[in-house]
């Protein structure tokens, strides 16, 4: 579904986030990255729709080069995949319909929904969204007035809209407690189990790991130093996660610790 | 300096102690440079430096006319013994404890020592009080002189309406420098009012070089068959025709009608500036006229003036803000940081609006309304150009701050959904734009009536310019109620635009 061939980004300050990735996504997967802070999981992760522009190498999806897309077909890719930010990056001002809706702009008439003009259909589509993520009843508050945990599901209801068939989800779970932590990634779970929504998601914690994954990836210095399956990722004991986290990690459930945390 | 600062490598002295002090007491401050107090060496220098130069100009100011040093500083001891005595006494006093102060800064452990900068500062206090001309005196005493313009101006409504009036008036001719045939006496027709004037010629008033007031000769104006009991006003009319109402003792003259309608009063011919082209006989007239209020009450010229030029004022800082914010938003993208980061060429223009910006801001409004006075001549739109240039650059810095402060995240959170440029602009750069946009625009609404109300002053329209007309024209009723006016507009503004800016932020 997604090929990332020779994928290197070198900031204008001459940082390299990424050195020479090589992966693919099969359609379906829960795939998680892991890394230390500043290993480049957000940066490969932006490279795929393009938030961030590649130095090099090629991001095929569908075999169609993202890289090269022109704006017209890029904006057809960026539809087909939602995103789920670890700040949600909700539009604070806006409501929570608002905020939903404008997951739907890549469908819509550009012109008619500047004035916020959108059609029946989607409207429905965005209480369906937002009933999915449990917070129908917040749709008209401003989303700054929600909690964390429900700025999220705003967040997953957004990205639903998009009627995706891959979610990306840069540490969805990272700014917030365990118990809420099982909740978002257990929407991802369902979406990719019931829809078959295939997800690439950075996370930090061993347990969550364990009970998500597919199949894992680990990033070091933007390098890949770690490729497991499920199975391996089952196994996986303290020291080898160690290993590819380096000496600051440690088995800690999701926000307990702020080590390794970004 | 380092004489506080104790703890400050200890700085050996070049000099003995002796050598410190005689060379300061040949210059000010060098003394202490040479015991290595470099930093109170040069203050001591700097501020003895100035004062004593402040104290000859002030001594010279109290006796230009002398030619000598000397001959200058005795004139102003005796001019102003108080003042110049204790300045000279206290000059001495310093020079003296710097050379002093010099040969003990020579010593490691007696370093420091503020006591002589309080009296540097004690002197430049009382210099500053004289340059100044604070006179306390004055302000205890003159208070009175104060008072009735300031309770014309708290309540001016008398001023505010009037009635229909009726004018009776009799005049007399008046010659200016007497010769042999001054003018006759008008005749007296029964049943008219009757002014008489004795003599019919004189002097005018006129100013000595130094402005003082010259008064002219003395008329004995006497009136006859006037209504009774009634209020007069004596009025002037010079050989153009130019009509004023002299005043005596700061008052407009007036004389109250006897129950026969006489009066008499003595009137000082008053100061009028007799062109220089003018030619041959100056006549001129005095008349006494008796004003009275017939029929209802109208609105009185002041006030509605007054109306008239607070609502151009309030449409003046109106527009001042619409064209400050129409060119202010397009500028502010030029100088927000995070959006002209791109190359050096963006950058360069960035550094380029910001200085400007900075440049046309830091020049008060008041001063651009005397640059678009001589460009569009006196009026509200010289007014309009000096709050507009004065908005754009305020507001194009407060806007280009608010977009540098916006979070990036909605923007990417849109750019994801596969948005287009202006819908990622409608969608994640307006709404947080909303707030501070609001709110700034509606502040520099309020700041430009406000300043509106003032901009007058220098002959940019608006009630200022009525507002200081009344001041000169000593009117201090009709002066009070265009400040009535100013404040209870200022007043609503704050009260609008406080609630506008909760109902948006
Ligand atoms: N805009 C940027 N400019 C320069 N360097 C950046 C930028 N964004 C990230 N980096 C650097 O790239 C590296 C990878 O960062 P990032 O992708 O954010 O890592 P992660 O998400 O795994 O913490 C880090 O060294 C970071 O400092
Ligand atoms: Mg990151």
């Amino acid at each position: 579904m997604l090929e990332i061939k020779n994928l290197t980004k070198v900031y204008d300050d001459g940082t390299v986030a990424l050195r020479d990735l090589n992966f693919n996504v099969e359609s379906g997967e829960f795939l998680v990255i892991i890394g230390l802070s500043g290993s480049g999981k957000s940066t490969l992760l932006r490279c795929i729709n393009r938030l961030i522009e590649p130095t090099q190498g090629k991001i095929i999806w569908e075999g169609i080069d993202i890289t090269s897309a022109e704006p017209a077909q890029l904006r057809k890719i960026r539809r087909q995949i939602g995103m789920i930010f670890q700040h949600f990056n909700l539009v604070n001002r806006s409501n929570v319909l608002t905020n939903v809706l404008s997951g739907r702009l890549g469908y819509v008439n550009p012109l008619t929904s500047i004035y916020h003009g959108f059609p029946e259909k989607d409207r429905k589509l965005a209480m369906q969204a937002l009933e999915r993520a449990g917070i129908a009843d917040q749709a008209k508050k401003r989303a700054d007035e929600l909690s964390g945990g429900q700025q999220q599901r705003v967040g997953i209801a957004r990205a639903l809209m998009q009627q995706p068939r891959m979610i990306l989800a840069d540490e969805p779970v990272a700014s917030l407690d365990p118990v809420l932590a099982h909740t978002i990634l257990g929407y991802l779970e369902s979406m990719n189990q019931d829809e078959g929504i295939t997800v690439l998601c950075s996370l930090h914690y061993l347990d969550l790991i364990q009970r998500y994954a597919t199949r894992v990836i680990g990033l070091r210095d933007g390098q890949i130093v770690y490729r497991g399956s499920r199975e391996d990722i089952r196994r996986m004991t303290d020291d080898e996660f160690k290993e590819i986290y380096g000496e600051e990690a440690v088995r800690v459930s999701a926000g307990r610790t702020e080590k390794g945390v970004e | 300096m380092g004489g506080i600062s104790g703890q400050a490598k200890p700085v050996k002295s070049l000099v003995s102690g002796p050598v410190a002090g005689i060379a300061s007491f040949i210059i000010p401050g060098l003394g202490q440079i040479l015991a290595g107090q470099f930093r109170r060496g040069l203050l001591l220098l700097g501020s003895m430096g100035s004062s004593i130069m402040l104290l000859f100009w002030r001594a010279h100011l109290l006796a230009h006319r002398e030619i000598g040093v000397f001959d200058k500083f005795v004139k102003a001891l005796n001019r102003r013994p108080f003042f110049t005595g204790l300045l000279i006494a206290c000059s001495v006093f310093l020079w003296v404890w710097n050379a002093w102060d010099a040969r003990r800064q020579t010593r490691p452990d007696r370093r420091g020592g503020f006591g002589i900068f309080i009296l540097i500062i004690l002197i430049f206090f009382a210099l500053g009080w004289q340059i100044s001309q604070i006179d306390l005196y004055k302000m205890v005493v003159e208070l009175p002189d104060a008072l009735p313009p300031l309770s014309k101006v708290l309540w001016p409504w008398k001023a505010a309406v009037t009635r229909e009036t009726e004018v009776v008036s009799a005049g007399a001719d008046i010659l200016i420098g007497c010769d042999d045939n001054p003018p006759l006496l008008p005749e007296e027709v029964p049943g008219k009012p009757y002014l008489m004037a004795d003599p019919t010629c004189g002097e005018l008033s006129r100013m000595d070089e130094s402005n003082q007031v010259v008064k002219g000769s003395t008329l004995t104006l006497t009136g006859r068959g006037f209504a009774p009991n009634t209020e007069t006003q004596i009025w002037w009319a010079d050989s153009m025709g130019n009509e004023f109402r002299p005043r005596q003792e700061r008052e407009y003259v007036t004389v109250h009608t006897d129950e026969n309608g006489a009066f008499k009063l003595k009137l000082i011919m008053p100061y009028r500036l007799i062109p220089p082209s003018a030619e041959g006989q100056q006549i001129h007239r005095v008349e006494a006229r008796q004003i009275s209020a017939v029929g209802n009450l109208i609105i009185a010229d002041p006030l509605k003036l007054t109306l008239g030029r607070m609502a151009e004022t309030i449409f003046m800082g109106m527009m001042a803000t619409f064209f400050g914010i129409l060119f202010a938003v397009p500028i502010s993208f030029l100088a927000a940081r995070n959006l002209m980061a791109g190359s050096w060429i963006t950058m360069s223009i960035y550094y380029l609006t910001r200085t400007i910006l900075n440049i046309i801001r830091a020049i008060e409004p008041l001063i651009w309304a005397l640059i678009a006075v001589v460009w569009v001549g006196l009026g509200p739109f010289a007014g309009i150009i000096a709050l507009t240039i004065h908005s754009i650059a305020s507001l194009g810095k407060l806007y280009s701050e608010a977009i540098e402060n916006i979070d990036p995240g909605p923007i990417e959170a849109i750019q994801a959904t596969g948005a287009t440029w202006l819908q990622t602009i409608m969608y994640a750069v307006v709404p947080q734009m909303v707030p501070p946009f609001v709110s700034f625009s509606i502040y520099r609404w309020d700041i430009n009536v406000r300043m509106s109300t003032i901009i007058g002053l220098v002959g940019g329209g608006g009630i200022g310019f009525l507002l200081v007309q009344y001041i000169r024209l000593l009117d201090y009723r009709s002066a009070g109620i265009a400040v009535w006016f100013i404040a209870i507009t200022v007043a609503m503004l704050d009260y609008v635009s406080s609630e506008i800016r909760q109902r948006f932020v």
